[in-house]
């Protein structure tokens, strides 16, 4: 038994290009995680095959080697287990979490999930199913609707970080189990994945364990992701009246660096100042509690490995959405332009170095670090120097990694909801 | 003392003079401590034209207090790091902050000062207004809210869970600062608390630091006992919504046990037969469900023949008897009515011959799961500890447990054949008004 910082990882050397990551849990945990990662995200789509990135992350999760649906939910559920899935532009995740000392006999079910996934032709046909009622709820939903309006508006067709994976209708009727099978194969694989444990057991056990269950892992080297240049282009407006609605939902973006950015420690901060850190932000404290406009009102910094994005968001009523879309562009425009002064940044900076106390009460918490420094091959001693990194910002680091990572090119600003105030109607 | 079959930690326990439930969950190891305070007051306690009022005041108690001005509260806290919020239900309202540990002073210099003597100006409460409302919107903005507020306001003709934790529009519009100020002061206070420390912290210096900061507030706050007693229903109540949305939508609700009912673990049974979860005993021990059950009865008769998209049960754990419902929304194509069919006849079956043998091996399985991986973390400790005390009391989630896992299968067919009666029921039906395509 091994008992060291969960902050600390552990790398073994990969196996024929496979990552195995080690995380020690918080002292007492009671649980262990396991997470396998990889290349797998929607923004491998075939054009024809939309939305087929998705449906394989949540098939394998759903019936796999012998075990179909209802064999693996009880075969869990017994076991006092869960298996979580997860998918972005970029890369699939499968989270497999469970009692802490039933790790090893618990991790073939994540085997079998990643390598042999039945794909079986009734939960495909539910799966569509599901689809397409998600894919309405995104058209018809003023939250959902307003993110992927905005990221259509920000990145150009065939750009990866367009598509919210979902794909449509046509698509989707497409994908049968031939391209289920294939988009598989291909994309989970041992080149550019990891398996992450975060258990008591030692990285020698883990690495036997790894290498034993997950011997069958393609050797195949997956497609690699590229993202075409943008092109300069003004900001642009877009807005979508959905009568009968309550809410008006409004976001600000536009693309952003990506995690590898030596900006990155400093945009981080420019993010949490702006809206990233809850109540602190200044979205937070303008909208909602010096002007009582709305409920909601932050920001959001997603750095992926070749790019990311940011938004600026907020729900308010339809009399005050007039308001609100101002206080948000001014805000962001205020950061680019002036930073954040060293008061505000010593507040912010001591807050997230203190969270990290808070990212470490649960092995689920702990392990999400884990998870993101194997996908993003960050150094081991990442985490435990995250704070020496935040330490060594300066507000004239902030001005200028805000004005990269925060960029007024090819931003928008998209409104969805009932547009029109009961008086106007 | 007997060991806990849960995996609840040891802890110190006593009341100050003035009435305040002290709970201590010391763990060494612990990089965060949690401090939480409950109080016994909810939407129960309110009554028309002050309907939301438990959850503004929850909202007005990060507005100001002696020490704490407007945003302060909110700048202690995060600036150390932590994270705080706050949530309003029908029977209590809970207040967090977790910080690390070296900071637990913060969160508690904090919940004692705004225990008896948050501000609530009127300038405050006119700017909160809004927020509230906006609040309101967001949910408004999701059919399986409107479908919830309707099933309550019909199925519930007496008792104060008939309206939404979030008020009616017109309450909100209408309340005053002196209305707020006045519930605030006959329900918050030493003797309708329960304070509870959770994490890493010295035992007998936080006991010492306890009692110093709060052992000097007066003695206030009451739990009142809601004395409005829904009548039985003497049959269906029924209604049809449309609006905005995908596909129809529809909720049943059946009259159903308070918690500490003895039908409640057959019920609790039944739910997670029915709906593959129950609150209480869910996997990762918090508040909320996960979302799909492939093994429930209810997904296996309505999701997977193509039906429904989704579909569960749930009973909430309330102090007065309340609802258990149903709910499922529709795949393309499927109607509210065939829907309601579908539900109707999985009621039929379970009340015919009950569970399998190997359905209620589940539910024990998940029970002891969900009782032994609930206390990992301080911010889950507390919630845990905080939401037993509150409701009962510390001792009756190791009762729970005993009596769930001592439920048989006639135990919960004879349950559903109570709960299921056709007679007592309200049925919702949301039907969405637009740009949905036919089925092509």
């Amino acid at each position: 038994m091994i008992e060291s910082s969960p902050l600390r990882l552990e790398y073994a050397e990969p196996i024929d290009g496979l990552r195995v990551v080690r995380q020690s849990p918080p002292a007492g945990a009671a649980s262990f995680s396991a997470t396998y990662v990889g290349p797998a995200g929607w923004g491998f789509d075939p054009a024809a095959e939309r939305g087929v990135a998705r449906m394989v992350n949540h098939l394998i999760t759903t019936a796999a080697g012998r075990l179909d649906r209802v064999a693996l939910a009880r075969r869990l559920d017994r076991a006092g287990a869960t298996l979580s899935r997860d998918t972005s532009p970029e890369a699939a995740e499968v989270t497999l979490w469970g009692p802490a000392d039933a790790w090893r006999s618990l991790l073939p079910v994540l085997a079998d999930v990643v390598l042999r996934p039945r794909f079986d032709p009734e939960d495909i046909a539910r799966l569509r199913r599901q689809l397409f009622e998600r894919q309405l709820r995104e058209e018809t939903q003023p939250a959902s609707r307003a993110e992927r309006e905005l990221r259509r508006a920000v990145f150009p067709p065939g750009h990866p970080y367009r598509e919210t994976g979902l794909g449509d209708r046509r698509t989707v009727e497409r994908v049968d189990r031939a391209a289920l099978r294939r988009f598989h194969r291909a994309h989970y694989v041992r080149t550019g994945a990891s398996i992450v444990l975060t258990t008591r057991a030692p990285l020698r056990s883990v690495v036997e364990a790894v290498r034993e269950e997950f011997e069958e892992l393609p050797r195949t080297v997956p497609e690699r992701l590229e993202l075409p240049t943008l092109s300069d282009r003004r900001a642009t407006t877009v807005r979508i009246d959905l009568a009968g609605r309550s809410q008006v939902e409004v976001r600000v973006g536009g693309p952003s660096i990506p995690q590898s950015s030596p900006d990155y420690p400093a945009a981080f901060l420019a993010n949490e100042a702006l809206g990233g850190r809850p109540l602190l932000g200044r979205l937070f404290q303008r909208v909602r509690e010096q002007n009582g406009l709305a409920y909601h009102a932050s920001s959001h910094l997603d750095t992926m490995r070749l790019g990311g994005s940011w938004t600026a968001a907020a729900g308010t009523g339809p009399e005050r959405w007039k308001k609100v879309v101002p206080m948000l562009e001014e805000e962001v425009d205020r950061l680019r332009r002036r930073g954040v002064p060293q008061g505000e940044l010593d507040s912010v900076r001591t807050s997230a170095i203190g969270e990290m106390a808070l990212a470490l009460e649960s092995t689920s918490d702990a392990h999400e670090l884990a998870v993101e420094a194997a996908y993003h091959e960050l150094p081991r001693d990442y985490w435990a120097t995250w704070p020496e990194r935040l330490r060594a910002v300066t507000p004239a680091d902030v001005r200028r990694a805000a004005r990269r990572a925060f960029d007024p090119n090819r931003s928008a600003t998209v409104v969805v909801g009932p547009l029109r105030a009961p008086r106007d109607v | 003392m007997p060991r806990s079959p849960t995996a609840r930690p040891k802890l110190d326990r006593f009341t100050l003079p003035n009435g305040l439930r002290v709970v201590l969950a010391p763990d060494a190891a612990s990089p965060t401590a949690s401090v939480w305070v409950w109080y016994r007051v909810g939407s129960k306690n309110e009554h028309p034209g002050i309907t939301g009022a438990s959850h503004w005041v929850e909202h007005m108690l990060f507005q100001g207090s002696p020490r704490y001005g407007k945003g302060e509260i909110d700048r202690a806290v995060v600036g150390v790091g932590g994270v705080l919020n706050a949530f309003t239900d029908t029977d209590f309202t809970a207040y967090f902050s977790t910080v690390p540990r070296e900071h637990l002073s913060v969160p508690l210099d904090i919940e004692s000062d705004r225990m008896t003597r948050a501000l609530i100006t009127d300038p405050e409460v006119a700017r909160e207004r809004t927020v509230i409302h906006s609040e309101r919107e967001g949910n408004e903005n999701w059919p399986e809210f409107r479908v919830e507020e309707e099933l309550y306001q019909l199925a519930f003709r007496v008792h104060p869970y008939r309206w939404e934790v979030l008020g009616r529009r017109t309450d909100i519009e209408r309340m005053s600062g002196a209305e707020l100020r006045d519930y605030y002061h006959q329900y918050y206070g030493t003797g309708n608390a329960v304070l509870v420390v959770a994490g890493g912290f010295d035992r007998a210096a936080t006991a010492r630091d306890v009692r110093r900061r709060f052992s000097r507030l007066p003695k206030s706050g009451g739990d009142v006992r809601v004395s409005d007693v829904e009548p039985p229903a003497r049959g269906e109540r029924r209604a049809e919504l449309s609006g905005p949305g995908t596909t129809p939508y529809v909720e049943l609700g059946w009259r159903s046990p308070a918690l500490r009912d003895p039908e409640t673990p057959a019920t609790m049974v039944l739910d997670t037969i029915l709906g593959g979860e129950s609150r209480l005993f869910s996997a990762g021990g918090g508040w909320g469900r996960a979302s799909e059950h492939p093994a429930s009865r209810l997904y296996r008769a309505l999701v997977d023949p193509g039906l429904a998209v989704r579909a569960g049960s749930e009973w909430r754990p309330r102090e007065y008897p309340s609802l258990f419902t149903i709910q499922a929304q529709a795949a393309r194509g499927v109607s509210a009515d065939r829907l309601e069919e579908a539900i109707d006849g999985v009621v039929d079956r379970i009340c015919r011959t009950g569970p399998t043998h190997a359905e209620l091996e589940d539910v024990r399985a998940k029970a002891r799961r969900g009782a032994t991986l609930a206390y990992e973390g301080a911010s889950r400790i507390g919630f845990r500890l905080g939401y037993f005390a509150t409701v009962a009391d510390l001792e009756f989630e190791d009762e729970l447990l005993a009596k769930i896992l001592a439920v048989r299968r006639d135990d919960v067919r004879d349950r559903a054949r109570d709960l299921f009666q056709t007679a007592a029921r309200t049925v919702v039906h949301y039907t969405p008004t637009e740009g949905v395509p036919r089925d092509d």
